[in-house]
């Protein structure tokens, strides 16, 4: 079932019903006495309602947010280490485009490496010994995407897939469960596909063969199957297939985008990206695509979750005014 | 001017002719036609809708048509792309599902889905855009097509209007448009002379507004100097510079309009973005873009009449990586749904929103549009090329028709069906809509482009 959102009206261009814009008059700014009048009676509800004993719903559990970061920067892709210790991410900063790790406990925030053109969307192998990642090398001007590891020291970066020949573009590396695969998109045959390789760059397989454009794949933690998104039935949806490239299955059909999908660690649920509801919110279903929640449920910009090794959800919010990372401690609904 | 006051009015309400071809002689002798409209306002009978200012969005690089207002779900899949369209608050009008806020707020804008351009080339395009021809532009080689350059749009404005002492009439936010080390040619003056080039100013996300033609004070940004004693200190400092400066009697009446400008506590407040409220600024997105829509707002309100918002100085995402240009030959998607897509919504309904709360969208045009659009068909590295023959722009306020799609595409978004328009024809609309047609442009030696699109009107 898939969970209303907070504001009906945020259903506006699915064809629900037409959302008025909110008139924004001098009368609205002189009422923002008023609107503080109304929050502390808003604080004192909501402390009523908690000596009470009554628990809020699940879903609207944004007290217990966690903010991470508060910089503002754009940001992409966080991704925590196994250990829980540390998390990177991407941050657009200026001109450049870098990985950073952040301490847990936020004590200590450094960049991976000191490379001047952009890098991007970094993940943690299961042993927390490397780091998969995207490198951008922008000479001349068009980038060039490749696929590269390195240590979490910065050193010891090796190529996994690197354009052959001709421009290509190879992102979203996702690891095999084991460590021995990396699941990734490359566009070297004429189309952004899904393939496989070795993270020595061996053994590369090509999983898909659509005119349709398949990206951000996530390896399932059990090894068996890979999730990414596509736009072969219309707009990006979810689908599933074996590691081997067999057995598509579709998981989600909806009437906006689904992207960005992302296993939890016990891989029984998997959260992602849809604006289905006329903004881009967190989902989470199960592995079959079915009991779709919204666990995030406002109107700024929520996308890239990503779980912590405990099962919870980091994302990336604009709700603060400019983009940070969040920590969703639990996940409401997980372990129905 | 009390004779001109006193000429007959034509039955619509607009002055004579004669009456302005006299004012186009008055000009001369020092009566801008600024001062015609001010006459004509006070006849009662001004002409019906007129903008009085234009804020131009410079989509630099050039957006998809299919990924953003001209989408095509019908299309095989290697043209319509991952993006559904949405409904909008228009029956029958769908836009990309990455632009819900601009969905609602689809009857305040017109889209024109039949632009077409004579370039594929970023340099001769971007030329074509700003001024209505290609003369002068040059391209990525370096070839410069022949004929004296046009002045920009807002360039032509200044010269009409007449240079203003007090304030620019003409503002670019945003770094010098260039692909690769190639300028681009007809963002300023040009044969009018570097007095009507705009005044530039631009917004960084760590440094706040930044006014690069002020840099006698010290790179000093103007939210820094709103401090009173800041400014005073690093005045002083630079009376200090100018005096021992030898070159201080060559300063031109650009340069001393800039720096009154940041002199007068007046007109330096309208640089201070941190007057507005905190509501409002996350409103229109706290990154450049977004920031830029602000303070052209702010700038409008203010007396500037036409305001450039330019998108980003390179062409390419990849070179500038915060907001880099719409230039998406690769990952087209991927940026335009994690950064371009949203950041447009954003910045552009909520200025709508925030002119039309002040009762300025009536006079004031918001056009966004780039140079060309881009290939239906999705090339092999997940991104679209240059597509010249056939774009779409979007066109708000200033008494124009909205909430209308002016011309049409082919099922592929590959050639205008109906109504082909050119840029130079929809900004020969917009100057006709702030009341600067071939008399007013012949008048200030001007040489009329394009032809009229009177759905817009």
């Amino acid at each position: 079932m898939i969970a209303q959102p907070a504001d009906a009206s945020a259903s506006f261009g699915r064809g629900a019903h037409l959302r008025k814009p909110v008139a924004r008059t001098d009368a609205f700014e002189a009422s923002q006495g008023w609107r503080a009048w109304r929050g502390v009676a808003g604080v004192c509800a909501a402390l009523l309602i908690a000596l009470a004993g009554v628990r809020f719903p699940a879903a609207y559990g944004q007290q217990r947010l966690v903010r991470l970061t508060h910089d503002g920067h754009l940001k992409q892709r966080p991704s925590w280490s196994p250990d829980g210790r540390w998390l990177a991410f991407t941050r657009h900063e200026g001109h450049a485009i870098a990985v950073y790790l952040r301490a847990a406990d936020g004590s200590e925030e450094k960049r991976l490496t000191r490379r001047t053109d952009p890098e991007m969307d970094a993940v943690w192998s299961p042993d927390g010994r490397r780091l998969a990642f995207t490198f951008d090398k922008t000479a001349p001007n068009q980038g060039d995407m490749d696929v590269y590891t390195v240590g979490p020291d910065g050193e010891e970066l090796q190529p996994v897939l690197v354009s052959a020949g001709k421009l290509s573009h190879e992102e979203w590396p996702s690891w095999s469960p084991d460590g021995q695969w990396l699941a990734l998109t490359s566009t070297r045959d004429g189309n952004q596909e899904l393939y496989v390789v070795r993270p020595d760059g061996r053994d590369l397989r090509r999983l898909t063969s659509d005119p349709a454009l398949d990206m951000h794949p996530a390896w399932s933690p059990d090894g068996q199957r890979i999730v990414f998104a596509t736009s072969r039935w219309g707009d990006l949806e979810l689908a599933s297939i074996r590691s081997d490239g067999s057995d598509l299955v579709r998981l989600t059909t909806s009437a906006g985008l689904d992207d960005y999908p992302a296993w939890s660690p016990d891989g029984r649920q998997l959260a992602f990206v849809s604006n289905r509801t006329g903004n881009f919110e967190v989902f989470v279903c199960d592995p079959q695509g079915q009991d779709v929640r919204n666990v995030t449920q406002h109107p700024a910009i929520d996308t890239f979750p990503a779980w912590t090794p405990s099962g919870g959800l980091t994302f990336v919010s604009n709700r603060d005014g400019g983009f940070d990372l969040y920590l969703l401690p639990a996940v409401p609904g997980a372990g129905r | 001017m009390l004779r001109l006051g006193l000429q007959r009015v034509c039955g619509d309400g607009r002055i004579s002719r004669r009456a302005l071809v006299y004012a186009g002689g008055l000009g001369v002798a020092g009566l801008a036609l600024d001062d015609l409209f001010r006459l004509e306002a006070s006849t009662g009978q001004a002409p019906r809708r007129k903008a009085r200012s234009i804020i131009l969005l410079w989509l630099w690089g050039g957006p998809s048509h299919l990924d953003t207002f001209d989408p095509k779900p019908q299309a095989p899949v290697q043209y319509r792309g991952p993006f559904a369209p949405i409904a909008t608050r228009v029956p029958g009008i769908q836009i990309s599902e990455l632009l819900p806020q601009l969905a609602a707020r689809a009857d305040r804008f017109a889209l024109v889905r039949s632009l077409h351009c004579r370039s594929n080339d970023h340099g001769i395009a971007g030329t074509i855009g700003l001024t209505g021809s290609d003369a002068g532009g040059m391209s990525l080689g370096g070839q410069v097509v022949p004929g004296a350059l046009g002045p920009a749009h807002g360039a032509v404005v200044s010269k009409v209007l007449g240079f203003d002492a007090s304030m620019p009439r003409f503002v670019t936010l945003g770094g010098h448009l260039h692909q690769g080390k190639r300028p681009i040619h007809g963002e300023g003056g040009g044969p009018l002379g570097p007095l009507h080039d705009p005044l530039r100013a631009d917004y960084d996300p760590a440094q706040g507004v930044k006014l690069p033609q002020l840099d006698l004070i010290g790179g000093q940004s103007a939210d820094l100097l709103s401090d009173r004693q800041r400014l005073r200190e690093a005045l002083d400092g630079q009376l200090r510079v100018l005096e021992r400066w030898p070159a201080i009697d060559r300063l031109d009446q650009f340069r001393r309009q800039a720096l009154g400008l940041l002199t007068s506590p007046e007109a330096r407040q309208v640089f201070d973005l941190s007057r507005e409220g905190e509501t409002l600024r996350r409103r229109y997105g706290m990154f450049r873009f977004g920031q830029c829509c602000l303070l052209a707002r702010r700038l409008v309100e203010a007396g500037v009449r036409l305001v450039q918002v330019n998108w980003s100085s390179h062409v390419e995402p990849v070179e500038d990586t915060g907001d880099g240009g719409w230039d998406m030959h690769d990952r087209n998607f991927q940026q335009l749904q994690d950064r371009h897509a949203w950041m447009l919504d954003q910045a552009l309904a909520a200025l709508l929103d925030d002119l039309s709360d002040r009762g300025l969208l009536a006079e004031t045009i918001v056009v966004a549009v780039g140079e060309f659009g881009r290939t239906p068909r999705i090339n092999e590295k997940a991104g679209r090329d240059h597509w010249e023959r056939c774009y779409s722009g979007l066109v708000a306020g200033g008494g124009l028709r909205v909430g209308q799609v002016v011309g049409a595409s082919d099922a592929r978004g590959e050639l205008p069906v109906d109504q082909p328009v050119t840029p130079a024809d929809l900004f020969r609309t917009l100057l006709q809509q702030m009341g600067i047609g071939t008399t007013q442009l012949t008048t200030a030696g001007l040489t009329p482009r394009g032809e009229l699109i009177e759905a817009l009107l």
